[in-house]
């Protein structure tokens, strides 16, 4: 498991101190990479985002203090917990040191253990504030009703639907999801992801929202159940809106008529249904042809109508779940093969839990890299 | 100081910015957006994007690549992107990518 060990890199030009700290630490758990110079470590830092970073102060060339200056100038690294390591006990140096917002500066002759413990506490600390802000924002959010995913599915008779969504190591994402029941006769069914990860993506997916919402209820009143006139419209609002300009998000429309089972389908730039018909016993993916909303006037949107029949089964996702690992620890986008994993779980009375058990398990949660959304629809 | 991220070629009617990174995911689309946009107000209107070494693409590296390509349309240009591997490639024919950008297989002699 070592994408769950703490990434720790180690600079020093001793070499014995560096063999020394990268055998104790790789022994607690730490995953090390040890660098003997400023050098080192910042090729090391193109390809790395450490969890803390332990630095001996003094060293040839560029000492530890360039090597902080450099850090801070980095927006993807100014932000990692920042260690002085040092023989050197001068305290105007020690000062200068946490001048330079390094959270602590460690004497060399510390025994080892207790350097792991501070490094330990250090980490805790941090993690513990995130998850404060973390809870603290969600809190005021929640106080504000501003929710990018319904608390439940609406109940439709003669349907089972229902959504998945796991977000990104927790943090509120881009995706967004939502049901509107007209008249319990029509039932809008809304899946869309904003480009982008965290925050800035979770901001922009309420504005998304309310034009998806402010649109569809427009068109209802004009009678116009179109998904394929609404999604031009909303596209064409989201192309004058300055804030949403340099915004981008793919969305699923569908529009489902209870009695009939007719489906009216139109995508922006989204991943193809996937459909279980019950009587053919197989499966077949349902593709838009519309480009992502903000792009361009002309978005291409067209409607796809399916009917559903008794059994059959249908699956909204975002991109988040086709995403998975390669064998060398990187990561792939590969529609196919989720679409072939679908094959195993759909058709079945339990599809949905089995989807859940599987796709929304603890540890596959653990290897998620964006925000997972799924809408499962059954008719009954 | 940022890493390097992009290398750049000029060809005879288009610059190629060549993609030196393997993963391009949020940690980098800042980057790589703002230094596009320096290149596109430099005068560079027609670029292609080569993928060569890049083995994947997360939506926020996508999100920045069309946001640049708006800024080159703003500006009578265009932006393309060449050299996609078979994931890549077929994520964008997938969600359609394939109609927002020109995709050329190899880098080509000049944009057309």
């Amino acid at each position: 498991m070592l994408e769950n060990r703490k990434k720790i890199l180690l600079v020093d030009d001793d070499r014995m101190v560096l063999q020394l700290f990268s055998h104790a630490l790789t022994n607690e758990g730490f995953q090390c990479f040890p660098a003997d110079s400023v050098k080192e470590a910042i090729l090391i830092l193109a390809n790395e985002i450490p969890d803390i970073i332990l630095s001996d102060y003094l060293m040839p060339d560029q000492d530890g203090f360039d090597f902080r200056k450099y850090v801070l100038l980095d927006k993807r690294l100014k932000n990692i917990p920042f260690v002085f390591l040092t023989s050197y006990t001068d305290r105007k140096l020690m000062q200068q040191g946490l001048d330079m917002q390094a959270v602590d500066y460690i004497d060399k002759i510390t025994p080892v253990p207790l350097v792991i413990s501070k490094l330990n506490n250090i980490l805790h600390t941090i993690s513990k504030e995130h998850e404060k802000s973390i809870y603290e924002i969600r809190a005021a959010a929640e106080a504000l009703n501003l929710r990018s995913v319904p608390a439940e599915p609406p109940r439709l008779d003669g349907y089972f639907l229902n959504f998945l969504y796991k977000s990104f190591e927790d943090y509120p994402g881009g995706d967004f999801i939502d049901f509107i029941t007209i008249d319990d006769k029509y039932t809008f069914i809304i899946l869309g992801d904003v480009m982008g990860k965290k925050w800035g993506a979770w901001f922009f997916s309420f504005n998304f929202l309310s034009y998806i919402r402010s649109a569809i209820r427009l068109c209802v009143f004009d009678e116009n159940f179109s998904t394929s006139s609404i999604l031009h419209k909303i596209n064409k609002v989201i192309l004058m809106d300055p804030v949403l300009s340099d915004v981008l998000s793919t969305l699923t429309l569908l529009m489902l008529e209870h009695e009939t089972g007719e489906l009216h389908y139109s995508g922006a730039g989204d991943l193809p249904l996937v459909l279980f018909s019950a009587n053919e016993n197989e499966l077949v993916a349902v593709q838009s042809a519309g480009l992502l909303l903000g792009v361009m006037q002309d978005g291409l949107y067209d409607e796809k109508t399916v009917t559903l029949n008794k059994g059959d089964q249908l699956l909204v996702v975002s991109d988040g779940m086709i995403e998975f690992s390669r064998k060398d620890g990187g990561k792939k986008s590969d529609y196919d093969l989720f679409f072939s994993q679908m094959k195993s779980y759909l058709g079945h009375e339990n599809s949905f839990n089995l989807i859940k058990d599987v796709t929304f398990s603890a540890e596959r949660s653990k290897e998620l890299i964006d925000d997972c959304s799924l809408i499962f629809l059954q008719k009954n | 100081m940022n890493r390097i991220m992009i290398e750049t070629v000029q060809h005879s009617n288009y610059l190629e910015v060549k993609l030196l990174i393997s993963e391009a995911n949020l940690d980098i689309a800042e980057q790589f957006k703002s230094e596009m946009l320096q290149l596109l107000n430099r005068g560079n209107n027609y670029i292609i994007v080569n993928f060569q070494n890049v083995i994947y693409v997360d939506s926020s590296f996508l999100g920045a690549l069309v946001s640049v390509l708006k800024h080159a349309m703003g500006k009578k240009g265009d932006l393309a992107v060449a050299e996609l591997n078979k994931d890549i490639g077929n994520l964008f024919n997938l969600i359609r990518m394939n109609k927002v950008f020109k995709v050329y297989n190899s880098i080509p002699d000049v944009f057309a």
